[in-house]
């Protein structure tokens, strides 16, 4: 297994310096209270008494080393007490020993074992030894020893120059530990490294990462992996949840045991993850019986059928059945042969296939080594045999000063001699504008002397000179989020960690992407008023003249040039720059080394649910390797590419209940209020939540999108009346009409009280205490309509919604979300798709226009000149999605049923464009000009929505 | 709860002030939100019989529209053989949370007395009633003579 010596400096955390000095040290040896997870507190001693740990040591090879063979026996010592022995095994290189002991242990106790050579004679002499941190064990495997067989080298010390040397290895096996690592202290890995000096590895690059990953001393001579239970272990395998989300109906056929849905209803209190949804307070039936109609037949399928594809997984001794629950089964990949098999070194086939090799190469050929392939989905990316990688844009060559080179272990990377750096990365041109772009910022906040402080020198000022002035600010902004914790560097510069994910970051998490408001607020000009567009952005009404910008128009405030981070207004809006901050907070927050996740592409989804789940979501952020069981395929990026695309498919399927499509016109995806008729939903939601995370972080695609309103709800901006429209346009008319008329005469009989229907249950919400004793007139229909507005957006879904954040947040700090808007996150999380102008043109209609008007020619050169990216967003300006139909143009949906893109004058030439997403219209007004049609049109599809529909 | 409440009102109204083409309104006993009524037409052909049909409504009524159903079989360009019937009163576009029952029957009533060829949910019939007026007649009268329920008496 890898580790991470031998990285290219600086090349684990990208192109960029990395962040406060914490960064690296603070991923791995944290201080006490941000490893604790935020938020235990108390509960947490309870869990540092003692637990019983059962210690198989099973056998040792050791090394050859004098004329006589060894007698040797174990001693394991707990704590550096509580010896143990194991018999001795006469005049053997390979003992066996297979003894089980049951010790005690804490989660941070040490066990120290060590192979003697017994001697009648003399002093038994030391065959190597080792000491093992508990804490790293339980750390990896969030919490759980289950026939975790561990493979520890050992070492012995020279006596003359103290140095260590690899003596043999140890094969011992944890079992019968199951601990909640949420409620855990978990020490610090250096503190007790350092008391104990058998630990210091070998190699001094390994010394030196022991400090600042733990990963290193886990895998630096110690190998871990879950064996499969033994078939008699089954029978208590009652615990392990089955990994699929089971059907209704297969709890019922489970006969003589009720379901465990019902079990779990009968103690709602219980703190346990899979528990019913109640919504706010909906009064569920207690009684209810199990729904009527059985919920998504897909679940339902047996387990059995799992175990189908396994056998020849199975290690060869073939003593570890695949019989034992999902888990086990799951884990077999992590270090199993078949896996070791397929590892790094294998060569690439180059593609013989006339099909790839004919596809139209855009213009200039590709540099030696590339090759042209398409995904499945018929997307084209570019495959470097030299580096074994794989990008989606064109390869450009090298620029100036940059040189490719490979590290020891025959992994490629780049040096930029320009700027003594490296990275992983190939640098396109792309990657290059954007750091120089960078690069460019850094004349701003020179005085500060580091490229990465975002404000702009007038804001940074107060929190860069004490501690004490930012409190002013701190107490505007309200407390910190949850698991946060503001600290301050040697030099007084402040940053944020993030205890919950062990992030840091330099940006206060409260403003981040946000324009900080407190600061330069003077009084407006006369005739100015501030106001906010439904999405929560701060604009500027000038009554004077009857406009409205988002530039502040008072002196001194951040105007053109810049914005809140010190860089051009213009382009800190850009989608680019935005991402590439993004990017840099993932690059700065990476962990060195990989995590492997082997799958069956038959349990795609248990399987990966089970290895994501299993590990702390931190690890998540490791660099990817993506095995599909029984292909050869090296993970460079297409193999993971495709894990992500796959397995989002199959996730959000409609078919497992857990998501559901928006209505029956629109398929983007929202959470099923019906979900919780899976007694493991929520666990599937938090499953989801850190795979989305993941897709991010990884910068991969999912396959389908979401609803907008879930992306807003992701980015914790406001639902407004106008989300409802996208998803229920029914429910949204009736509202709207609630708004627009007189209700006191028509005999409405609203209350403040609502029902709806989940699987033929009635589910009753009272809108506000005593809802059912007040009706809904004229005087009080505002906030009946901000009540139903937001129960329509939330009803049934709040559980599966918060877990999914949650599950999220662990990989990605929701804070790092907050640059962008919802339109935004679709494009990252679903990336562009080149779109077809020829049938967007083909299949689009007019109203008040033809083909020929010249506002319509000019709107379609506007598209064709314009780049991916922009077309991506004028498409989901109109359409309310990027994504275009698999059957293209023609099959576009509107909220009525088939609805092509047209096109329809309006207004007058000053106007903005506007768009009616649930019937793919724009209304384009007669513009004078190709080049005002662009600007108008611009501007439109940057801004937000709220502020275009005016 | 809203939708029985508003429901349990226009129930009573309805029996209050009978309609003379909706008679015999009931929801079912354990369930407000299932009515059945009989349509009593008075245009030829469908003036021979009684139509039974379900109204069901939504919980989330009246934010959204009631559905309408045909239980008796009725030879009808704008209803089909399933009993289904498209109604615009209560069709996405059009319904008003303030549209009340009686309309939704009114309209329906006078959608099975003047059939409307131009959205027709049975093409065949649609036709014959533009092209064969008699013909329909006939045909509508045997089948609402065979299929339908009786009138009431009065």
């Amino acid at each position: 297994m890898a580790d991470g010596n031998g990285l290219p400096t600086g090349a684990a955390s990208g192109v960029m310096e990395v962040g406060p000095s914490v960064n690296g040290a603070g991923t791995a040896s944290p201080t006490p209270t941000s490893s604790s997870g935020a938020g235990a507190g108390a509960s947490g001693s309870a869990n540092q008494g003692y637990h019983q740990l059962s210690v198989t040591i099973e056998g040792a090879s050791l090394r050859n080393n004098g004329f006589l063979k060894p007698n040797p026996y174990v001693e394991l010592l707990i704590d550096s007490k509580s010896k143990r022995k194991t018999d001795l095994v006469k005049n053997s290189y390979l003992p066996k020993w297979n003894e089980e002991f049951t010790v005690l242990i804490t989660p941070n106790s040490t066990l120290h074992f060590k192979v003697l050579d017994h001697s009648s004679f003399r002093k038994d002499a030391m065959l190597g030894e080792r000491v093992i941190n508990l804490a790293h064990i339980l750390q990896h495997y969030n919490g759980r020893c289950e026939f975790l067989e561990l493979t520890i080298d050992l070492f012995v010390t020279s006596k003359s120059d103290n140095r260590q040397t690899k003596s043999g290895e140890l094969v011992a096996i944890l079992n019968g530990l199951k601990l909640d690592m949420s409620k855990l202290q978990i020490q610090p890995a250096g503190v007790q490294q350092n008391g104990n000096p058998p630990v210091q590895a070998v190699n001094p690059s390994v010394v030196s990462e022991a400090a600042a990953g733990h990963s290193c001393t886990i895998y630096g001579g110690v190998r871990a992996r879950m064996r499969l239970r033994s078939a008699s272990g089954n029978s208590n395998g009652g615990e392990s949840r089955s990994p699929l989300p089971n059907g209704g109906a297969d709890h019922r056929r489970s006969a003589p045991a009720p379901p465990v849905w019902e079990q779990q209803q009968q103690s709602p209190n219980q703190p346990q993850p899979l528990r019913m949804v109640n919504g706010s307070g909906v009064a569920v039936p207690q009684t209810a019986p199990y729904p009527q109609q059985p919920p998504a037949p897909a679940l339902a399928r047996p387990l059995t059928q799992v175990y189908g594809a396994l056998p020849e997984n199975t290690p060869p001794s073939g003593v570890y059945l695949p019989a034992g629950g999902g888990a086990a089964v799951a884990a077999t990949g992590v270090s199993g042969p078949p896996m070791e098999q397929s590892g790094v070194g294998l060569p690439v086939s180059q593609s013989t296939d006339p099909q790839l090799q004919t596809q139209p190469a855009d213009d200039e050929p590709l540099p030696a080594g590339w090759e042209i392939r398409l995904d499945q989905y018929g997307r084209r990316y570019y495959v470097d045999h030299n580096t074994r990688s794989t990008y989606w844009e064109k390869p450009t060559p090298l620029p100036p000063g940059w040189e490719i080179r490979k590290d020891g272990r025959g992994r490629v990377y780049y040096v930029d001699h320009n700027t003594r750096k490296t990275t992983w990365q190939r640098p396109n041109s792309e990657r290059l504008m954007h750091f120089q772009h960078w690069q460019g910022q850094r004349a701003h906040v020179v005085s500060q002397g580091n490229q990465r402080y975002l404000y702009s020198q007038q804001q940074q000022q107060p929190t860069a000179v004490t501690a004490q002035v930012t409190q002013d600010d701190e107490d505007a902004l309200g407390a910190l989020p949850d698991g946060w914790e503001k600290k301050i560097q040697s030099d007084n510069r402040v940053y944020f960690v993030n205890h919950k994910n062990r992030t840091t970051q330099w940006e206060d998490p409260r403003t981040q992407g946000q324009e900080v408001s407190l600061i330069n607020e003077g009084p407006l000009p006369p005739g100015w008023e501030i106001r906010y567009t439904a999405a929560g952005e701060r604009f500027f009404v000038d009554h004077n003249t009857r406009r409205t910008t988002f530039e502040d128009p008072r002196p001194g405030a951040p105007k053109g040039a810049k914005g809140v981070y010190g860089v051009p207004r213009a382009y800190e809006r850009s989608f680019r720059w935005k991402l590439s901050q993004f990017r840099y907070l993932c690059q700065s927050n990476a962990l060195p080394s990989h995590i492997k996740i082997t799958v069956t592409r038959q349990t795609l989804f248990e399987d990966s649910y089970h290895q994501i789940m299993r590990l702390p979501a931190y690890e998540l952020r490791r660099r990817l390797y993506i095995i599909f069981r029984g292909e050869e395929g090296l993970d460079y990026g297409g193999v993971s590419r495709e894990w992500f695309f796959l397995l989002s498919h199959e996730v959000l399927n409609p078919m497992y209940c857990l998501f559901e499509y928006a209505n029956k016109n629109n398929y983007s995806l929202q959470i099923n209020p019906a979900s919780y008729v899976n007694p493991d939903h929520l666990q599937y939601f938090k499953f989801i939540g850190r795979f989305i995370a993941m897709a991010l972080y990884h910068g991969r695609f999912i396959y389908s999108g979401f609803t907008m309103p879930f992306y807003k709800r992701m980015l914790n901006k406001k639902l407004t009346i106008k989300d409802i429209e996208t998803i229920d346009p029914e429910f949204y008319n009736s509202l709207i009409w609630v708004k627009d008329n007189n209700i006191d005469e028509c005999g409405l009989e609203l209350w403040f009280s609502v029902d709806f229907e989940v699987l033929g249950q009635i589910i009753h919400h009272e809108l506000k205490e005593n809802g059912e004793k007040e009706r809904v007139n004229e005087e009080n229909k505002e906030e009946y309509i901000t009540l139903m507005t937001e129960w329509r957006m939330t009803r049934g879904i709040e559980q599966q919604t918060k877990t999914f954040l949650e599950g999220f947040n662990e990989v990605v700090p929701l804070e790092w979300l907050k640059y962008f808007d919802e339109r935004e996150l679709e494009l990252i999380l679903c990336g562009m798709q080149d779109v077809d102008v020829e049938d967007w043109q083909r299949n689009t209609i007019y109203r008040h226009y033809n083909r020929n008007s010249k506002q319509v020619v000019w709107f379609w050169q506007f598209v064709r000149e314009t780049d991916n990216e922009k077309r991506a967003r004028l498409l989901q300006f109109v359409t309310g999605t990027c994504r275009v139909p698999v059957g293209g143009f023609a099959e576009l949906m509107g909220s009525n049923g088939p609805q092509r893109f047209c096109i329809e004058k309006v207004g007058k030439e000053t106007w903005l464009p506007r768009s009616h997403t649930c019937f793919n219209r724009l209304d384009l007004p007669p513009y004078k000009s190709y080049d005002q049609l662009v600007e108008k049109l611009t501007f439109a599809i940057e801004e937000t929505e709220g502020f275009c529909q005016e | 709860m809203t939708a029985p409440r508003r429901l349990r009102k226009e129930l009573s109204d309805l029996q209050d002030n009978t309609l003379k083409a909706f008679r015999d309104i009931k929801a079912d006993d354990d369930n407000l939100l299932r009515w059945t009524g009989l349509i009593v037409p008075d245009n030829p052909p469908y003036n021979k019989g009684a139509f039974r049909i379900e109204i069901n409504f939504p919980a989330e009524y009246p934010f959204k529209p009631p559905k309408i159903n045909f239980k008796t079989r009725i030879y009808h360009p704008n209803i089909d053989e399933k009993g289904q019937v498209c109604l615009p009163i209560i069709s996405t576009e059009n319904w008003k949370p303030a549209t009340r029952t009686d309309q939704v029957v009114q309209a329906l009533v006078d959608l099975i007395n003047d059939p409307e060829p131009e959205h027709p949910l049975r093409a065949e019939l649609a036709e014959e009633f533009l092209k064969d007026r008699k013909k329909f007649v006939k045909n509508a009268e045997d089948y609402t003579k065979k299929h339908s329920e009786k009138r009431p008496a009065d």
